[in-house]
């Protein structure tokens, strides 16, 4: 160290040689740190600090991994167990319900009652009540001129819905109405519709009412 | 005992000449991508305040600028310096001369024609989206031929060494040569050989940009501060007994804690979590490594004034320190919440690459250069150039990337504040910051000089020849701090 401070800008002079920094290295790693009241704090002080990342680390992850679920990309989402939530039942009716808001709701209305003097009601209806054969084909093929509903007289055209309705839509609806505004009548099941689907395959006319009458007596 | 010094005088002389040809052409190389980076890099920020310049040229459009400036200074000066670092320092430690170099100038004419190319490419236009990446495929083969040429020999030394103790920075050395290899090919096969889908891209992407900083560049810089608190101030390292456990928790910390970046992607969430816990379990590395470097240093700050080279490391210390604790901040998720796309995540990236490794790598090759060339540095002026440089443009731009990064984390948490608003509110920073890195490319530029004057053949002729003197045996009297 006798050289003048800017001498180490020229040439920088070591103040170790490699060979004995590895060599009193060596040594310390095989000593014990020096003991303060009987034992050495630091190594104590370390052990500490681990033990609590470990438990920490943890019970971050177990917050956080929401159980290392691939399809999770948020630390809040509430993801139950597969199996830990009940699939909820849907009823016919249930289905039934949606159909007919969709279709049928615009003339018949939310009440069931319809339109006096253009579109009958489905509500206490002996028709809507009536033979499951006779509505399942009105709401295939449609219907067609005068029809009499709860002793009124109306004079409208019902569109042909077999094209647009699956069986098994065709069958809620009809379950719902059937059963909704203290109607009471029984539940149609899609075989149902099938069977009179088929029973009907080449027909494309609506219905009228003398011809319903002469069905499912 | 007289003879005795002369023989290990000697013997450390055999191995500085064997090194010396691979480390100069690695290290003139890696100074050349520095200046290169430099400017990119100036010219890259320099279009974040005035947008029209350089823009009429296809080439030198921000998209192309910015990663072409990244990739020169990450792979062409960074890895070039640490390949010189790590050769000569194995070379050292190892006690063996460095053989077969020629072997090395092919690796490194294959290395540097790769980054030559992969910098061309992306500047055509050709690179590909990922960050740290870019480089075109074409080259990919290249640097990997390259560097198992040069990872080969850095193992080989050590497992041919002539001594009978292992120490801390080949640790890290032996470790970083099997690191870099290990995720560089798991990125290429993942990313571009036979790509992984969709969401897995960017983790393997995130994976790699974390590796390369926390595995790589971190551990060869830490290996260079091992290596000189010892070796200039003559005091062994304080609590030495704990660096193996710091080692180990480190490497296996930082190998997992990539996924932090990844902080509120769309990816599945337990990634970034166990990033988190990754990167909080740093703390003890970073507790024990920063016991080891400040005990050391601690009652001999007097004696880094002195030296050059000791006032590289304590910056670079200085360096690990901040952006281990930078990372540790964006890996809390409400901080990352308000931070994660600013400046400040740039700026971690930029402690870890520049303020921590390229330091350390500046101080070394103050040392191992005039023992190299045998000659000492000529002008003074240009080495306090190259230091004041450093030293005042690692300050600055840290504060710099720091204000500007929060205040744009706020600008942008802020419905009420138009994007365009940010950018005008941010122009007076990017000012400020374009002229901090011309700081540094003046600090690069007085380097050069001095590198050509020492290393050049032809130009250093008039250069005086240096006075190595025989270092003193390291004792563990000396543990305490008798200065």
């Amino acid at each position: 160290m006798s050289q003048k401070p800017d001498n180490h800008f020229k040439v920088e002079q070591a103040a170790a040689s490699d060979d004995s920094i590895q060599q009193v290295h060596a040594q310390l790693l095989g000593q014990k740190p020096e003991k303060k009241d009987g034992y050495p704090m630091l190594p104590l002080v370390f052990l500490g600090v681990m033990c609590s990342a470990v438990f920490f680390g943890s019970i971050y992850m177990a917050h956080n991994s929401v159980r290392f679920d691939p399809l999770v990309v948020n630390e809040h989402a509430k993801r139950e167990k597969p199996g830990a939530v009940k699939v909820a039942a849907v009823s016919p009716h249930d289905l039934g319900k949606r159909v007919f808001k969709n279709t049928c709701m615009a003339c018949h209305q939310e009440n069931g009652l319809g339109v006096p003097g253009a579109f009958p009601p489905l509500a206490g209806s002996e028709w809507a009540q009536g033979p499951e054969d006779r509505v399942i084909r009105i709401v295939l093929l449609g219907l067609n001129g005068p029809i009499t509903v709860k002793g009124q007289e109306y004079n409208s055209a019902m569109a042909s819905l077999g094209g647009v309705l699956k069986d098994d839509q065709i069958a809620n609806a009809l379950t719902y109405v059937r059963s909704e505004w203290g109607n009471t009548a029984s539940a149609v099941t899609p075989e149902a519709v099938a069977k009179v689907r088929a029973e009907l395959a080449g027909r494309t006319a609506p219905w009228t009412a003398a011809e319903l009458l002469k069905i499912g007596n | 005992m007289n003879s005795n010094d002369q023989n290990a005088r000697a013997e450390q002389q055999e191995i500085d000449a064997s090194a010396k040809w691979p480390v100069l052409v690695f290290f003139g190389s890696a100074l050349l991508w520095l200046l290169l980076g430099g400017a990119l890099q100036l010219a890259a920020n320099i279009q974040l305040h005035t947008p029209g310049f350089l823009s009429g040229c296809e080439w030198f459009t921000h998209g192309r600028l910015a990663p072409a400036a990244q990739n020169a200074l990450i792979y062409g000066w960074g890895m070039n310096a640490a390949f010189a670092f790590g050769l000569w320092l194995m070379a050292r430690l190892s006690a063996t001369t460095l053989r077969h170099g020629g072997w090395l100038f092919v690796a490194a004419k294959f290395w540097n024609l790769g980054i030559t190319l992969g910098i061309g490419g992306i500047l055509a236009g050709y690179s590909t989206s990922f960050e740290l990446l870019e480089m075109p495929r074409y080259v990919t083969l290249l640097l990997l031929v390259a560097y198992a040429i040069i990872g080969v020999w850095v193992v080989t030394t050590f497992s041919i060494r002539n001594t009978e103790n292992v120490y801390a920075s080949q640790w890290y050395l032996f470790g970083a040569a099997f690191w870099f290899p290990w995720l560089y090919t798991i990125a290429q096969v993942m990313l571009f050989k036979a790509p992984v889908r969709g969401v897995l891209q960017p983790i393997v992407n995130a994976w790699y940009v974390h590796g390369l900083f926390g595995l790589w560049f971190v551990p060869v810089a830490l290996a260079a501060i091992y290596y000189f608190l010892p070796k200039l101030l003559g005091k062994p390292i304080s609590n030495y007994y704990l660096a193996p456990l710091a080692f180990w928790w480190l490497v296996a910390s930082t190998a997992l804690a990539g996924g932090s970046r990844l902080i509120g992607a769309p990816v599945p969430v337990w990634i970034p979590s166990l990033g988190i816990v990754a990167n909080m379990m740093l703390v003890l590395p970073l507790v024990i490594i920063g016991l080891n470097f400040l005990g050391t240093l601690s009652g001999r700050f007097g004696a880094v004034g002195g030296s050059l080279t000791l006032r590289f490391i304590v910056l670079s210390i200085a360096g690990f320190l901040l952006s281990s604790v930078l990372g540790l901040a964006l890996s809390m998720r409400s901080f990352a919440a308000i931070m994660q796309f600013t400046l400040l995540v740039g700026l971690r990236d930029w402690l870890a690459f520049y303020a921590c490794f390229s330091t350390a790598m500046f101080g070394a090759a103050y040392f191992f250069l005039p023992r190299l060339t045998g000659k000492e540095w000529r002008s003074t002026a240009l080495v306090k150039a190259h230091f004041g440089a450093t030293a005042l443009g690692v300050v600055l731009l840290t504060v710099g990337l720091a204000v500007a990064g929060s205040q744009q984390g706020h600008l942008l948490n802020d419905p009420a504040v138009p994007f365009g608003d940010i950018t005008k509110a941010l122009a007076g920073w990017h000012t400020f910051n374009s002229v901090v890195l011309g700081v540094l490319l003046v600090g690069h530029v007085a380097f050069l000089i001095n590198f050509i004057w020492i290393a050049c053949p032809i130009n250093s002729q008039g250069t005086a020849v240096a006075q190595i003197t025989n270092p003193p045996v390291l004792s563990l009297a000396a543990k305490e701090g008798h200065a």
